[in-house]
């Protein structure tokens, strides 16, 4: 059946004895970003990461509109999503060439090695992130932007139809942060992507974002369009920090000031 | 076409490793090669002895147990410890050797007789096979690890087990001499060690107290403990062993053992290592011990004791003239 | 394509010299044509001149069986070593980082403690109970560590260097009482090849077969592991698993060469960076470079401590270290490769 969205049905994750994610239920059609949003130790990255199967979970499905991929091995999920995590501590010496070039791990045989098509792919998507120019250099030497990129290239090489995103613009100054969001969009929409991103900056949320879901300790508070989520009382009380949600003056979305 | 290449080279690799292995003619040594299974530059010397009288073969139980035969006395023999080569010579059969550790410094002409290593407990094969022995005698130092690759090589080990009393050193010392064709030359030593033995007990017979003696095997300080021959030797010259009552063979001690037994005597077997009577006295807290007080602080020759041969009957005389020198005026 | 094959190239014949040297010097100098000539004799069954008829028994009995399992050993310590650096992502890693030499060394001495008959079991006892307790500290290490479902490699290295301090104060212990295995242990301990019979060849060439060989396959797996296990997981590799054969696959072969070779340090942490500085980070090609390269420094370091104070031996491992450190330091100035690891 043709995968047409990312479901994820009653996630419950539990760290020891604390409930880390409660009954969390979110669908993301194809060609879509969804922005995970909420005060730090939320649950933003947990949810990512229990999504790419890292963690156990306590209950809960994580399936598209056909397939349930909850107990799928690694190596077959890995076709089905592909996780751009934060560009931190990446081995300095493999070049970003190589780098880009595990994200095709999932259809290479146990040896790994890959084929003229596979550097095919590998070419394109360092082209598609504007990376092509420093293929050749070593990671370590590349800046935090840069590094991002790679790694964003690496996820589009595994071909998934799902994409999850790890607070890709936090260590990012403010014009490569706009620029990756740019990225990302046109990805998902050219690629028909499933795209959920963490994020911290709502308004970049509120930018780039085709639908946010609200996570506040855990539990799913609210879900929707930028518009329908970014209110005044929700982000005061989710942040406990009194807000002010006014009109972007020259976009149709929502921009949140801090009151004080 | 990287990885095929590479895995061809691997394999050409093995191959070779792999023909190398099968084309070796000594593919199986477990089984104890005989005499004619040796290339013919190494044969073994048959015939007659150095006598001249035809021989008749000798087949003796070595200390691991094995019957080892030879054709006759062996002739071209390889000592890998110095008690043994001291043994050899002493019987008499110092020609007849070829080869001996590094360490065997006593009598002075075993210098001249090639060195075979033995430092660190490695010996050099290939100088040992050059020899072209018929017999290589090993002793309890020697771990049955070499015995097994020497006789790999197809040389011809006899394995001299650690005497514990004189009676066994005795023994050892004949077995020697039936190896090497030196019987009466053994069994003079035998009588000769015996009887100076024998000479020393009838003069210690009257003897009223049994002085203590630590004897130093080394600075840290270690001493001998029970089951040693420093330990059976200074109880047969008149004394009581500080270390008797230890735990093991090398002992480590305190200082406040010493202090507490006060020993009459101190004895320097670690004298070769630069231990003096002024190093001793010189060492914080020992001024407390009447031995040092009384500056009875001896240098000693260990070779005189720890070595399992002729000249333990030597280290006990020393040693006996020192506990009671009044028995030997 | 020259480019992808110069350095197996260069390794391959790196060693060939090391074992060319290995068989010509010794107590008497066995010139390479002496050494073609008699291979060939191998090779057709026909017999030789002579004098070189020792020499022939020499090559076969002595120098060849103890140029092999060095190699082995090396290759072995190489292999792992690279394998551990990866799987513990951390430079000062080596292949005895979590027990594998503290553990043989304690079996090495029990057994000795023990008056084995001479027979063919009875003489393997010291290098078999050495193996055996190598892997059982493995085991045990690995599975203090474990927590839950991971075994986070923090607790590895805690759990093995505390393991290791046991195990090594232990077979201290047993040594200082011991009724004069004092020099025989200290000996093994120190490393050198003392049997060198083909049967020792024999005797661990599965392990390090087995070994070795899963470790070659595991090239790409490495890789995927430098980026973290999360990351590792997220692209496809099945992380605790392949760790955990990784672990056990570099101890065995580690486990079969120092059960008979003993103790020999500096190759398994060494060999790797150099390799890591002349050709790359890449597993696939460093695993197999170092398995060669390996086999290759610790032949020509063994060659050292057998010549160099002939007719006396050195302890190979004194070797490796004297010898090995001040050939890193140069490597490593040498170096333009910036940020290699």
């Amino acid at each position: 059946m043709e995968i047409r969205a990312l479901k994820i049905e009653g996630l419950t994750v539990f760290y020891g004895k604390r409930c880390a994610l409660q009954d969390i239920t979110l669908e993301i059609p194809r060609g879509q970003v969804m922005a995970l949003i909420g005060p730090n130790g939320a649950g933003k990255s947990t949810l990512i990461r229990a999504a790419s199967g890292i963690l156990p979970l306590q209950s809960g499905k994580i399936r598209t509109n056909g397939d349930e991929f909850t107990a799928l091995p690694p190596m077959q999920r890995a076709r089905y999503l592909a996780v751009v995590p934060q560009a931190v501590a990446l081995p300095p010496a493999f070049t970003a060439w190589e780098t880009v070039l595990m994200g095709r791990t999932p259809y290479l045989n146990f040896l790994g090695q890959t084929s003229a098509a596979d550097e095919d792919i590998v070419r394109r998507a360092l082209q598609r992130v504007d990376a092509f120019d420093f293929a050749e250099r070593r990671v370590g030497e590349l800046s935090g932007g840069e590094q991002q990129r790679i790694l964003l290239a690496r996820a589009l090489a595994q071909a998934t139809p799902i994409l999850l995103l790890d607070e890709p613009t936090a260590h990012l100054d403010m014009q490569y942060q706009v620029a990756l969001m740019q990225t990302i969009c046109q990805l998902a929409h050219e690629d028909n992507l499933a795209v959920m991103i963490a994020m911290h900056d709502l308004n970049l949320a509120a930018r780039y974002a085709d639908s946010i879901a609200l996570l506040v300790q855990g539990r799913l508070e609210s879900v929707g369009s930028p518009a329908y989520v970014l209110t005044t009382e929700r982000i005061s009380q989710a942040y406990h920090l009194p807000v002010h949600v006014v009109p972007h003056p020259f976009q149709q979305v929502p921009l949140i000031l801090p009151e004080e | 076409m990287v990885k095929m290449m590479f895995r061809r080279s691997i394999i050409l690799l093995i191959s070779l490793s792999l023909i190398l292995t099968a084309c070796s003619p000594n593919l199986n040594p477990t089984t104890n090669p005989t005499v004619t299974e040796v290339p013919a530059t190494l044969a073994i010397p048959t015939g007659t002895a150095i006598t001249g009288a035809p021989v008749k073969p000798i087949t003796m139980v070595d200390g691991l147990g094995r019957e080892i035969e030879l054709p006759g006395p062996a002739q071209r023999i390889i000592s890998l410890t110095p008690a043994t080569t001291e043994i050899l010579f002493a019987i008499g059969a110092g020609t007849q050797v070829v080869g001996r550790d590094t360490f065997s410094d006593y009598p002075a002409e075993a210098g001249s007789v090639t060195d075979i290593g033995g430092s660190m407990g490695k010996y050099n094969t290939e100088a040992m096979v050059n020899l072209q022995p018929d017999l290589i005698v090993a002793g309890g130092i020697n771990p049955p690890e070499l015995v097994a690759s020497l006789e790999s090589l197809g040389l011809q080990v006899f394995f001299l087990a650690n005497p514990t009393t004189l009676d066994e050193l005795y023994t050892s010392i004949k077995t020697v001499g039936d190896l090497t064709g030196n019987k009466s030359g053994a069994a003079d030593v035998v009588a000769k060690m015996d009887s100076k033995v024998k000479e020393i007990d009838t003069k210690l017979i009257g003897i009223t107290e049994r002085p203590m003696l630590y004897y130093e095997l080394d600075a840290t300080p270690f001493t001998a403990g029970p089951g040693t021959f420093v330990d059976l030797l200074i109880t047969r010259a008149g004394g009581t062993n500080f270390g008797a009552n230890m735990d093991s063979a090398w002992a480590q001690i305190s200082l406040e053992q010493l202090l507490l037994a006060d020993p009459a005597f101190i004895i320097l077997g670690d004298s070769a290592y630069g231990e003096t009577v002024a190093t001793v006295t010189a060492r914080p807290g020992w001024n407390a011990l009447t031995a040092v007080k009384d500056l009875k602080i001896f240098p000693f020759d260990d070779n005189l004791v720890s070595r399992p041969g002729p000249r333990l009957v030597d280290g006990l005389e020393a040693l006996a003239h020192l506990i009671h020198p009044e028995a030997f005026k | 394509m020259q480019k992808h094959l110069l350095p197996y190239l260069t390794n391959l014949g790196l060693l060939l010299v090391a074992v060319i040297l290995s068989l010509a010097i010794g107590s008497v100098f066995i010139s390479p044509a002496q050494l073609w000539q008699i291979l060939r004799s191998w090779l057709s069954h026909s017999s030789l001149p002579a004098g070189l008829e020792t020499f022939s028994f020499i090559i076969s009995d002595i120098r060849l069986p103890r140029t092999v399992l060095v190699l082995l050993t090396g290759a072995a310590l190489g292999g792992s070593g690279t394998a551990y650096q990866g799987l513990f992502r951390n430079p000062l890693a080596d292949p005895y980082l979590i027990g594998v030499a503290s553990g043989a060394g304690l079996g090495a001495v029990l057994a000795m403690s023990i008056r084995w008959p001479y027979t063919f079991w009875g003489l393997l006892a010291v290098p078999m109970s050495a193996f055996l307790f190598a892997m059982l500290t493995v085991m045990l290490v690995y599975s203090l560590a474990r927590v839950g479902r991971t075994v986070p490699t923090t607790n590895l290295i805690l759990s093995g260097v505390a393991f290791s301090a046991f195990a090594t104060a232990l077979t201290s212990y047993l040594i200082i009482s011991s009724q004069g295995e004092v020099r025989r242990a200290l000996g093994w301990l120190m490393g050198g090849a003392s049997q060198n019979s083909w049967q020792t060849v024999l005797a661990i060439l599965p392990y390090l077969v087995i070994g070795l060989g899963f470790l070659l396959m595991n090239g790409h797996a490495l890789n995927l592991l430098q980026f973290g296990d999360d990351q590792a997981q997220q692209l496809g590799l099945p992380v605790m698993r392949t760790k955990t054969l990784l672990l056990l696959a570099a101890s065995l072969a580690t486990a079969a060469a120092v059960s008979f070779s003993g103790i020999i340090g500096f190759i398994g942490l060494i060999v790797p960076h150099v390799m890591r500085l002349w050709w790359g980070a890449d597993y696939r090609r460093l695993l197999p470079l170092s398995i060669l390269a390996g086999g290759g420094f610790l032949i020509l370091a063994d060659i050292l401590a057998r010549s160099v104070m002939r007719p006396q031996e050195l302890p190979v491992g004194i070797v490796t270290a004297l010898a090995g450190a001040p050939f890193f330091l140069w490597v490593l100035r040498r170096s333009k490769n910036q940020g290699y690891w």
